[in-house]
């Protein structure tokens, strides 16, 4: 029996305004699933929709057209605060940008997402504690932001995707920011997250994003192909 | 500043609206609400039995320096004389209230109480000599300050105040010297504080007077009233308008700063909706953040709104003038007001992040 489904998005159309004539029909219909265990790997050239296609499974952005449900919970038709919640419920993000909030402490920083939907105890910071010292990290806690490098940023918004261990890990160029190295540490660290029994879903220019994952696609046209 | 002059008006006001002013028909040396001619005994006595009446008080009331530049001020200079065998029928004074010392008694002379910028701006205090009309007074008493006429006022009792009106009064003097003329000392009043009955309507005794004392002039309390609001309503709306300019420019600008603060920081609220933040959440945050900060603002705008009135207050009072009143509404209003601007502005900013998607927000804080 194959593992249960955490993602299934069915039909989504996006849709950008173009200064002038039709709208610009980024993604044109994609089907996906992604099951507990797996690593999906979305390549595609730049402006290919790649970003577009993560904000709308994260439910960052609404899709025009189609179904997304999270386990077997149909969430698309969602208004904004119940989104908010499914949000804070099943998924994680890692940005490109690491989009880490500059007046925080990088404790801080982890606990966030954690300040708005489980609330943070003792547990969790232990927990947030546990996930700095795994990634090396844990001596600058009290650090900000502007006092990290981008590789120990990126490192302490893993930290903060993965805290409330989020069934969904979505990756948007998360190592596009960084060098091999840091980022050779971070895509190891998204595998050893599906290893562990967490669905990951990457998008990544980098070619060696695409080792060890269970699905890679491109996303062309609109649409996403098995490589 | 508008709310020094809205007390002025307001202690105007409850004066003339505690008592029935009346003042001789035609023009004289009278001043302030007794301003008219000659008011003699015989009519004070006709005004004694009119029905509804309780108490009448022969008064004169005379400018203090009878000079065109003193004739053009708001708040002139007044010497009222009283006649204190009368108690006081205004019932809203029934006694003026006293600072420092003591209010005036029957029988005293050559004694003067006065108000508080009054003997400010002359440094007088109980016990102080004062020279009216080339005679010298005592201060005894000292009022406090009304923010009102009675703060410019030297009361002296009504003899004392006849004989300054005598002396200061040219015509007068030489039609009495003359003989031309029967008057005698009581006959010397430029009008009279009237009080009425419990059970009696003020305007409906006023109005009896007017027919049944001839040779008067009487102020409908309400009248009066009104005509104290006209003539200072130009000055009252200007400024009361000032004030709301100021309040609206300076809310604005701090509401201006809340929206502008809550947007500098769009991305990091649309990471926040990323990683689960409802929009009651941020709308609480945004909201106590505002708060905070009208609150902090608006309480150091009315400290530096103090500390600039009370110094030129303290510089003006030499010259026993007072600009600004910080009344508590004022104050508290001012807060408020902040807190209610902030308010707005941060539920503006709110609604406008959390209508844009995450995603949105986080592009648009991005490239900014």
């Amino acid at each position: 029996m194959p593992p249960e489904l955490v993602l299934t998005a069915r039909g989504l159309v996006k849709r950008f305004p173009a200064p002038a004539g039709p709208p610009i029909e980024v993604l044109a219909g994609v089907d996906l699933a992604v099951r507990r265990g797996e690593l999906v790997v979305i390549e595609g050239p730049s402006g290919s929709g790649k970003s577009t296609l993560l904000n709308v499974l994260g439910l960052l952005e609404d899709a025009d057209a189609g179904e997304i449900c999270f386990g077997e919970h149909c969430v698309s038709a969602l208004g904004r605060v119940a989104k908010g919640r499914e949000r804070g419920r099943w998924l994680g993000f890692v940005f490109q940008s690491f989009l880490l909030l500059p007046t925080l402490t990088a404790l801080d920083n982890v606990l966030l997402g954690a300040r708005y939907t489980t609330g943070v105890d003792a547990e969790r910071r232990r927990r947030a504690m546990e996930l700095l010292e795994r990634f090396g990290v844990a001596e600058r806690r009290d650090h900000h932001p502007a006092q990290l490098s981008g590789g120990e940023q990126q490192r302490v918004a893993f930290c903060r995707a993965v805290l409330n261990d989020p069934p969904l890990l979505l990756a948007d160029e998360p190592t596009g920011n960084l060098d091999d190295v840091n980022g050779g540490v971070i895509l190891e660290s998204l595998r050893d997250r599906a290893r562990a029994g967490g669905a990951v879903i990457v998008v990544s220019h980098r070619p060696d994003a695409a080792l060890g994952a269970d699905t890679v696609f491109t996303l062309s046209g609109g649409s996403l192909r098995a490589r | 500043m508008a709310e020094r002059i809205v007390r002025f008006i307001e202690g105007g006001d409850r004066f003339v609206l505690g008592q029935i002013s009346v003042a001789g028909r035609g023009m004289g040396m009278g001043a302030g609400f007794t301003a008219g001619g000659l008011l003699p005994a015989a009519a004070i006595e006709a005004i004694r039995k009119v029905d509804g009446v309780s108490v009448v008080q022969p008064q004169v009331m005379l400018p203090l320096n009878p000079s065109t530049s003193q004739f053009m001020t708001l708040t002139q200079e007044l010497v009222l004389g009283m006649d204190l065998s009368v108690p006081s029928p205004n019932r809203h004074y029934r006694m003026l209230p006293v600072q420092d010392g003591r209010f005036l008694r029957q029988g005293d002379r050559r004694k003067a109480v006065v108000g508080a910028s009054f003997a400010t701006s002359r440094g007088l205090r109980p016990g102080s000599r004062l020279e009216l009309e080339g005679q010298p007074y005592e201060v005894v008493g000292v009022l406090e300050r009304m923010l009102t006429a009675p703060d410019r006022f030297v009361i002296v009792s009504i003899e004392d105040a006849r004989d300054q009106w005598v002396s200061k009064d040219r015509l007068l003097r030489t039609v009495l010297a003359s003989g031309g003329v029967a008057l005698r000392a009581q006959d010397l009043n430029t009008g009279a504080a009237v009080g009425w009955r419990e059970t009696d309507d003020p305007d409906v005794v006023a109005r009896r007077i007017r027919e049944r004392v001839a040779g008067v002039n009487v102020q409908l309390p309400s009248e009066l009233s009104s005509l104290l609001r006209q003539s200072t309503a130009f000055f009252s709306a200007l400024l009361v308008g000032l004030g709301l300019l100021a309040f609206v420019i300076g809310g604005l600008s701090l509401a201006n700063t809340v929206a502008a603060a809550v947007f500098e920081r769009i991305r990091d609220f649309g990471v926040k909706r990323a990683l689960g933040a409802t929009d009651w959440q941020l709308g609480r945050e945004i909201l106590g953040e505002a708060l905070a900060v009208t609150l902090s603002g608006g309480a150091v705008g009315v400290v530096l709104a103090l500390a600039l009135g009370l110094g030129i207050d303290g510089w003006a009072r030499r010259s026993g003038q007072q600009l600004f009143l910080f009344s508590p509404r004022l104050l508290g209003g001012a807060l408020v007001f902040s807190l209610l601007l902030g308010a707005a502005a941060a539920a503006y900013a709110a609604v406008r992040i959390v209508r844009l998607s995450p995603a949105e927000a986080i592009r648009r804080g991005s490239a900014a």
